[in-house]
């Protein structure tokens, strides 16, 4: 049951105060994912290139390229590398040039 | 509010600084806008995950309406156009003409990764993203994105809301 109906039967109130306040609802999104570089080796980023279905993923030299605005949040990569890869939780991802979405992840050094 | 007002706050002179462009930027969009908007949805190809998400707008926990923005089904009554899909290529001219319907001031708010390029390659059936076929002003990614990330770029193409898509790292660990 979704759990707006279970506080709307409780307070008699629904609605969102989003984005007056932030909503609790929204840690549950799926979202797309936040890196530690520190455990980001280049192997690990060459099999994210690999596994990714929506093609994010882009490695050049000692960076990962990360495109948010291409990512499914399908999972993939953190089942892939939990250890690298965690869930960022940011949904506030809206953006008035396409290029802000494009992010440049440091690997770890070798 | 007597036009000729606005227009004196509103100088159309290049403004100096950032921060001053801002300001002319959020003036002038409140003039066109104010506190209503009505947007047109387009659908140029999606999966219908995204039409799921953009009808939630409507539903009670979401309330779009308190905001003041509206859906019409007329692309000459839109101010927005929400356009979901990767542009197929049979569409393309459809939008065009849907965008050229719609009276100026307007807003393109590009929805979903596939708008975004995200999900196919340009071929012989879609264009694979938004991009180059329509001016798109505000990108929201997701697969498809929640109402309340569809409702932040609202906010974000009314400028109500500050973009945050600059200032995310997607680091952790003591890294950011």
């Amino acid at each position: 049951m979704p759990q707006w109906f279970v506080r709307g039967l409780r307070r008699g109130l629904v609605t969102t105060r989003y984005p007056a306040r932030p909503d609790p609802l929204a840690a549950l999104l799926p979202g797309p994912p936040s890196f530690r570089p520190d455990a980001l080796t280049r192997q690990v980023a060459d099999d994210l290139v690999q596994i990714c279905p929506s093609r994010a993923f882009v490695r050049a030299g000692d960076e990962l390229i990360f495109d948010a605005g291409a990512c499914t949040a399908c999972g993939r990569c953190r089942e892939r590398a939990p250890e690298a890869v965690t869930l960022s939780g940011e949904f506030e991802l809206a953006a008035t040039d396409r290029a802000a979405l494009v992010k440049r992840i440091p690997l770890r050094d070798e | 509010m007597n036009p000729g007002a606005m227009d004196a706050a509103a100088p159309d002179a290049a403004p100096s600084s950032i921060e001053e462009t801002a300001d002319v930027l959020r003036r002038r969009v409140a003039r066109q806008f104010g506190r209503s908007l009505h947007i047109r949805t387009l659908d140029t190809g999606s999966c219908a995950a995204c039409e799921q998400e953009i009808r939630l707008l409507a539903a009670p926990h979401y309330d779009l309406h308190r905001l003041g923005f509206f859906f019409t089904p007329a692309p000459r009554h839109a101010d927005l156009l929400l356009v979901t899909g990767p542009m197929l290529r049979a569409f393309a001219s459809a939008a065009r003409k849907t965008y050229e319907a719609m009276p100026s001031p307007k807003l393109v708010v590009a929805t979903g990764a596939c708008a975004l390029g995200g999900v196919y390659q340009p071929d012989e059936f879609s264009y694979g993203s938004v991009a180059g076929q329509l001016p798109v002003d505000v990108w929201i990614p997701g697969c498809p994105p929640s109402p309340l990330a569809l409702l932040q770029g609202l906010m974000v193409a009314v400028d109500r809301m500050a973009e945050r898509a600059w200032h995310l790292t997607f680091l952790s660990g003591g890294a950011q």
